[in-house]
């Protein structure tokens, strides 16, 4: 247990330190190198090796991997660095052993969806997956800058760090460097043009991918794609098909109502209600069309007792129906309507300040909302025994 | 839930443009055909929508601008998003001028590609073809999109998927409360 626990304390240190550096979402190899170390290794003093393995590259550790090809130490404590749980069985990384060098000579882009951090890498992948990848980037062009402008959009620093993940292994990169104001630091890696276009080039591919990434998460079904092509593909049906809603309301909105004029004095207000009430999740949406009718009644003095006195529903039910938020019936509608017709709307614009306001006060809005639904019910009550 | 909580502030500031230019609408619109009415409820919902960005994003700028081209919605404009709509001539001629160096582009691609004709054609090219044609059909829908290098792109349409949500859903909760009142052609 002892040697588990050096090794946990050792993770959570280079956790704490690499932290700070942001370091990446790494290998999956990696990642089963942790899930092996803790089921396979444990007898051989793993504390010892994992820090060996910290320290300085360890070619010692191929013996017992079956020449495996791990690259680096940075990489390693990277990879320890997210606290990822340990999810592949030891035969996993027996699947990695052969995916893992014709994994390597290709680039992914993948998985990152999992991860919403502000580092993004592209890892790869087992070879099962590689096909899929390679449509997202170029064969043999890993993407590793880390690019943290996504916590500042604007901000033009971009640390970026390297990943030595070609095939010839055990390379030492240093950790990312500081950021410095308005420079765009690039490390060139090993068997990579160091020119300025193909840098600048691997920046801009890489902004371009992460950006991707965010489309993936907005873009519903858009997480089992990986190729640029077919996500694009997606992300323009459904913009398309929200295109086309919107088309569709306006045309049913347009179809139902005679009048627009008739449409804005009556549905403005439950409307208000109904969307400040879909940031509070107490409330049912549905019933805040109840509320809000019965808000403009109180509103408006003599119109709205004549109105409130006309509705057919009694007031337990309708208690019932705010309980259960079911719609309101019919008939209620139809009063309403016709008795919010004949309110001239310069009442209503005195109003509409007034909900305006109401609007943005979440906090009142419920027991706003519960007072006009007293007051009719006392109003109705008033009718039933007369 | 921060996210529902900048939804829900957008989806108010939508709602609220929204009506301002249905009333608008109502002012002047007695007897409309129902296409009539659905065009311009549509073009209050889209003005709306786009002045809920203050004229941070392109999109929104260009899809403002695009209304405000017909002169019969300036008012309109003027009354949703609260300032002066946008002069035509800016945008135009900055519209323009990109056309004429994309032409100049793509004449000179068309005597490269026809200079050099591979004899098989593999898969990273058809999957560059299909990027860039699927990318050229991303810029026509996304407002604006012409003029946009890739990189923007993508992010203006981010945003444009994020305001088309919020119009979509604030429109829908409306009709399905309007259908709730629907008044019966009788009365």
């Amino acid at each position: 247990m002892s040697v588990l626990e050096r090794q946990r304390a050792r993770l959570n240190w280079q956790q704490e330190n690499l932290i700070q550096h942001q370091p990446f979402t790494y290998f999956n190899e990696n990642e089963h190198f942790d899930g092996a170390f803790l089921m396979g290794n444990v007898d051989q003093g793993f504390g010892e090796l994992l820090m060996g393995r910290a320290m300085k590259p360890d070619p010692g550790f191929e013996d017992g991997w079956n020449g495996l090809n791990y690259e680096n130490v940075s990489e390693f404590e990277m990879s320890c660095a997210l606290p990822r749980t340990a999810s592949g069985p030891p035969a996993v990384v027996a699947d990695d052993g052969k995916g893992k060098e014709a994994a390597l000579s290709s680039a992914t882009g993948k998985e990152s969806f999992k991860k919403r951090k502000a580092d993004t890498n592209n890892i790869p992948k087992v070879a099962a997956e590689e096909k899929s990848q390679d449509k997202k980037m170029k064969r043999g062009a890993e993407e590793d800058t880390r690019i943290t402008e996504q916590n500042s959009n604007s901000k033009s620093t971009i640390t970026t760090a390297n990943d030595n993940n070609k095939e010839t292994p055990d390379e030492n990169s240093k950790p990312s460097e500081a950021p410095k104001p308005d420079y765009i630091h690039v490390r060139a890696r090993r068997g990579q043009a160091t020119d300025s276009h193909s840098l600048a080039e691997r920046v801009r591919r890489e902004k371009i991918s992460e950006r991707m990434k965010y489309l993936q998460d907005l873009v519903p079904g858009c997480n089992k794609i990986t190729g640029k092509a077919g996500m694009l593909d997606e992300i323009i049906n459904y913009v398309q098909s929200l295109q086309r809603q919107v088309q569709f309301l306006s045309m049913k909105l347009a179809a139902m109502n005679p009048r627009l004029d008739f449409e804005t004095d009556n549905y403005l207000a439950k409307e208000m209600f109904q969307v400040c009430a879909s940031s509070i999740p107490a409330i049912g949406s549905s019933a805040e069309s109840v509320n809000p009718t019965h808000l403009q009644f109180n509103g408006f003095g003599k119109g709205v007792s004549s109105c409130g006195l006309e509705m057919g529903a009694n007031p337990p039910d309708v208690a019932l129906r705010r309980t259960i938020s079911a719609p309101v019936s019919i008939p209620d509608t139809l009063f309403v309507s016709s008795c919010l017709n004949q309110i001239q709307p310069l009442t209503w614009d005195a109003e509409l300040q007034n909900l305006y306001g109401m609007e943005y006060q979440q906090g009142r809005s419920t027991s706003f909302v519960s007072q006009p639904f007293s007051g009719f019910i006392d109003a109705s009550h008033v009718k039933q025994e007369m | 839930m921060k996210e529902r909580m900048q939804n829900s502030s957008l989806k108010q500031e939508f709602l609220k443009n929204w009506i301002k230019g249905l009333q608008l609408h109502t002012n002047f619109n007695k007897n409309t055909t129902i296409l009539e009415r659905r065009k311009a409820i549509k073009l209050s919902a889209d003005i709306a929508i786009a002045s809920t960005r203050n004229s941070t994003t392109r999109w929104s700028r260009a899809l403002i601008s695009d209304a405000s081209r017909d002169g019969s919605n300036k008012t309109l404009i003027e009354k949703i998003s609260g300032r002066e709509a946008p002069r035509k001539d800016s945008f135009g001629l900055i519209r323009c001028s990109k056309k004429i160096m994309k032409r100049s582009r793509v004449t000179r691609q068309i005597r490269a590609r026809k200079a050099v004709l591979p004899s098989v054609v593999g898969a990273s090219l058809i999957e560059k073809k299909l990027v860039k044609s699927r990318t050229r059909a991303l810029k026509r829908l996304v407002p604006g999109g012409e003029d946009m290098d890739e990189i923007s792109l993508i992010k203006e349409t981010i945003d444009y998927i994020v305001s088309l949500r919020v119009q979509v859903d604030v429109m829908g909760r409306m009709a399905s409360v309007a259908d709730r009142l629907i008044p019966f052609k009788s009365l």
